[in-house]
C-alpha cells in the first residue's frame, strides 16, 4: 500500500487555481523528486500535504505516518531570542506525533547532520542560512518521520555541504525506509537520487522513472523554449 | 485574608506578571499594538458596566472576546491583515464607548486605578492571571513553534489556525483582567515594554519570557509604591518606571 495517494488534486489562491489534476503515488523507500519552474506549485504541493492550503481532490497519506517538513526557507529576525537547542526540543513534549526517543537527544541530532553542540546555545536568528538549513533538517529528521517533505534542500548550501545533505539523505532512508519527497531544480540531483519524478507546471507534464519520462521534448514542454538539457552521467 | 495594601500589590503584580508573559508572545508575533487596540474594544462594555451597575470585568469580558472572535472570523473570512481589521474594531468601539461612559467615570476607564478594587475584583484578577499563566506554559511550545513557522506547526501535527483563535483569546482575557490596573489608554505597556525589555537581555527563550514576567512584577510593586508617595494613579507610574528600565535595557542589548 503506498504511504501517499494524490489523486485529481486541485489547489487554488482566492480564484488563482494553482494546481490541478495532479495524480502520483509513493511507496516506503521511494524518492520522488518534484521538479518545475518557479511559481509552478511545488511548495504548495508540499503545502496541501500538511494540511495547510485548502484543496480539492484527494491526498491519502497512510495511518500513522509522521511527516516531516524541511521548509525552503524561513525568515527570523536575528534577535529572535530562540536557541538551537530550544528549537530542537520544540516538538519533544509538544507534538502528538513526535517524541524523543532514547539516543535522540538535540546533540545528536546536530551530529546527525555535521554540527557541534556548540551550535545548541546560539540563537537560530543569527545562523547562516546553510548553518539553519541544517537544523531545520535536524528538527524534520528528529520527529522520526515515515514521510519527509524537502523543499529544495540545498538552495543554500555550498557544493561540499550539498554533497553531504544528500549523502544524509540517503543514509537516512537506507536507515529508517523513509519515503522522501524532495523539490529539486537540479537535474543532476533527480537522476541521482530519485527513483520517480514529477514535472509541474500548475499543472502536471509528467510522472515516473526519471530516465524514462524526462525527454528532451517534455523537459522543454516543462521549461518552456527549446532549452537545452544535458543529463550528466556519475560514474 | 489579605489586608486591603497587600490585595493591591498581589493583584497588580500577577496581573503584570501575566500580561509580560503574554507581551513576550506577542512582541515576537508582532502583535504588541493589538494589546492597545483590544483595550479600546473593552471600553463599551465598561461603560455598560456603570451604567447598568454590573461588574466591569465581566462587560470588559464579553465585549473583548466578541470582538476577538469578530477579528478572528472577519480575518479568515477576507485575509486581510489583522491590524487593519484590529484598527477597524477599536475605533469603533472607542467611539461608541466614549459616547456613552459617564463623564465623571472617564479617567478611571482610560488610566484604571487598581486601589479601588472591590474584594471581587480582587479574586477575578488572581484567578485570570494565574489562569493566563497556566495556559501560557501550556501552549508555550506550540506558540514558539508555529510563530518560527506556521507550516513546521502544521507538519508537528498542529492547527496554527487554532493555536492563532487560542492566543487572540488569552490575549482578550489579559486585556479584561490588566485594564483595571493600568485602564484602557495604557493598557498596551503592560503588555509591550517588560516584553520588550526583557528582549534586549534575554539570551534563550526562557529567559525571555521568565524576565518578561519578572520586570512586569517588578514595575508593578515600584510603580504602585511610587503611586502610594507621590498620589500619582498606580497606571501611569507603572508606564514610567517600566519605560525608564526599558531605556536602561537598551545599554545592555547584545
Amino acid at each position: 500500500m503506498p504511504i501517499l495517494e494524490v489523486k485529481n488534486l486541485k489547489a487554488a489562491y482566492e480564484k488563482q487555481v494553482v494546481l490541478d489534476n495532479i495524480s502520483f503515488s509513493l511507496e516506503r523507500g521511494e524518492t520522488l523528486a518534484v521538479i518545475g519552474p518557479n511559481g509552478s506549485g511545488k511548495t504548495t504541493l508540499f503545502r496541501a500535504i500538511l494540511g495547510a492550503v485548502g484543496y480539492e481532490g484527494d491526498i491519502k497519506i497512510s495511518d500513522g505516518t509522521r511527516i516531516g517538513y524541511v521548509p525552503q526557507k524561513i525568515d527570523l529576525e536575528r534577535d529572535l531570542p530562540i536557541t538551537v537547542k530550544e528549537f530542537l526540543v520544540l516538538r519533544s513534549s509538544a507534538a502528538p506525533s513526535g517524541r524523543w526517543q532514547a539516543g535522540h537527544s538535540p546533540e545528536e541530532a546536530l551530529k546527525a547532520v555535521d554540527l557541534t553542540p556548540i551550535f545548541l546555545n546560539k540563537r537560530i536568528g543569527e545562523l547562516s542560512a546553510g548553518e539553519l538549513q541544517r537544523v531545520l533538517i535536524a528538527w524534520a529528521v528528529s520527529g522520526h518521520p515515515d514521510l519527509l517533505l524537502f523543499d529544495e534542500p540545498t538552495a543554500s548550501v555550498d557544493v561540499a555541504g550539498q554533497r553531504t545533505v544528500y549523502e544524509l539523505l540517503h543514509k537516512l532512508q537506507d536507515e529508517h525506509n523513509l519515503a522522501l519527497i524532495l523539490i529539486s531544480h537540479d537535474l543532476t540531483v533527480v537522476y541521482r537520487y530519485a527513483n520517480k519524478v514529477l514535472c509541474l507546471n500548475r499543472e502536471q507534464i509528467c510522472f515516473g522513472i526519471p530516465n524514462e519520462v524526462l525527454t528532451p521534448a517534455e523537459l522543454a514542454k516543462l521549461y518552456g523554449g527549446d532549452r537545452k538539457f544535458y543529463h550528466h552521467v556519475h560514474a | 485574608m489579605f489586608t486591603p495594601e497587600l490585595q493591591i500589590f498581589i493583584a497588580g503584580s500577577l496581573i503584570a506578571a501575566a500580561g509580560g508573559m503574554l507581551g513576550s508572545f506577542a512582541l515576537l508575533r508582532r502583535m504588541a499594538l493589538v494589546g492597545d487596540a483590544l483595550s479600546h474594544v473593552a471600553l463599551p462594555g465598561i461603560a455598560l458596566g456603570i451604567l447598568l451597575n454590573f461588574n466591569l470585568f465581566l462587560g470588559a469580558g464579553i465585549f473583548l472576546i466578541l470582538g476577538t472572535l469578530g477579528i478572528w472570523a472577519v480575518e479568515h473570512k477576507t485575509k486581510l491583515p489583522v491590524d487593519t481589521l484590529v484598527g477597524v474594531f477599536f475605533t469603533l468601539a472607542l467611539a461608541v464607548g466614549a459616547l456613552i461612559t459617564p463623564e465623571e467615570e472617564i479617567l478611571d476607564a482610560l488610566f484604571g486605578d487598581i486601589t479601588k478594587i472591590s474584594q471581587l475584583d480582587f479574586w477575578l484578577a488572581v484567578m485570570g492571571s494565574l489562569i493566563i499563566v497556566a495556559l501560557l506554559l501550556m501552549f508555550s511550545k506550540r506558540f514558539t513553534l508555529s510563530l518560527i513557522s506556521p507550516d513546521l506547526a502544521s507538519s508537528a501535527g498542529f492547527r496554527p489556525h487554532l493555536l492563532e483563535l487560542a492566543f487572540l483569546l488569552i490575549f482578550a482575557l489579559t486585556v479584561a483582567v490588566g485594564i483595571k490596573f493600568v485602564g484602557a489608554l495604557l493598557m498596551g505597556s503592560l503588555i509591550i515594554i517588560p516584553a520588550a525589555t526583557s528582549r534586549n537581555i534575554a539570551r534563550s527563550m526562557n529567559q525571555y519570557i521568565t524576565l518578561s514576567a519578572v520586570l512586569g512584577v517588578l514595575g508593578a510593586i515600584l510603580g504602585i509604591l511610587i503611586s502610594r508617595f507621590y498620589g500619582f494613579p498606580p497606571g501611569p507610574a507603572f508606564v514610567l518606571f517600566a519605560g525608564a528600565l526599558f531605556f536602561i535595557s537598551i545599554f545592555f542589548r547584545r
